[in-house]
């Protein structure tokens, strides 16, 4: 049987496909609940690092890693971004874990930093203070590098 | 990139028509979705949807699952092996005749 279409049918066809895949690379993301997490979870530290012994900052560091361990493989893959569907994993950048992964380990020096040069400025709450920057940071910085990466996917 | 080179391009005219080219191709790129995510998407009524989600389950291209999810209906729609196989071979056929070489390419439905 032949093909009943011509080619510039068969070319309307490929652009409807292609839209709907755009689509669903739309809703590549990562849940905004995880941002927030990870933004709370700073500040929490910086402020036992502030104010409690030092045991309780490693205490409350290990806590955090274990969560973080648990929840982020679950969602970092950026497939579950809506809960109202699962983008297939042949759609979405396998750079995507590595980068959020490294953003956080980046965020995570930064925090360092600051409260090292705080603290050498004379800050009174330079841990706290150096934890609320850097939460913002991820909180703000974190869907912003995912829009990124996914628009990266949009060739 | 849709349609891989090793699939043998299959004109298929159940999935063809527009309307169900756009939710096959939205379902092709999902594990599954939500129906109300294929409607909102494609702007289309539940009825209308329902519609040719039956007629592409009596085909054997998607799975309808319907289940509670706190305290709420959820229908959660997905393409078969079957489907996808479909959608694949469809593909492959459209980009065959925009090659300007559908003779190879057989047609079903």
């Amino acid at each position: 049987m032949e093909v009943p279409i011509d080619e510039r049918e068969a070319q309307f066809a490929l652009g409807v496909v292609e839209q709907q895949r755009q689509q669903v690379i739309g809703e590549i993301g990562v849940p905004e609940w995880y941002w927030l997490f990870l933004a709370v979870g700073w500040v929490g530290i910086g402020a036992v690092a502030q104010w409690g012994p030092a045991w309780a900052t490693s205490v409350a560091t290990l806590l955090f890693g274990a969560a973080h361990a648990t929840i982020a493989p679950r969602v970092i893959s950026g497939r579950h971004g809506s809960s109202q569907l699962s983008v297939r994993s042949d759609l979405v950048s396998r750079r995507m874990p590595a980068m959020i992964l490294g953003f956080v380990a980046v965020m995570a020096g930064l925090t360092v930093a600051f409260a090292l040069l705080l603290n050498a400025d004379g800050a009174r709450h330079a841990g706290f203070a150096a934890g609320v920057i850097v939460g913002m940071l991820v909180f703000v910085g974190g869907p912003s590098l995912v829009a990124v990466i996914r628009r990266s996917e949009r060739w | 990139m849709v349609g891989g080179s090793a699939v043998e391009p299959r004109f298929d005219e159940l999935i063809h028509p527009s309307t169900r080219l756009s939710i096959v191709a939205l379902l092709a790129a999902t594990d599954w979705a939500d129906f109300a995510f294929v409607r909102d998407r494609l702007e289309m009524s539940d009825s209308a949807l329902s519609k040719q989600f039956t007629t592409l389950e009596e085909a054997g291209y998607v799975t309808v699952d319907r289940h509670l999810e706190n305290q709420r209906r959820r229908v959660r729609v997905a393409l078969t092996a079957d489907g996808r196989k479909a959608f694949d071979g469809h593909v492959a056929a459209l980009q065959s005749v925009l090659a300007g070489n559908p003779a190879g390419t057989q047609a079903v439905g």
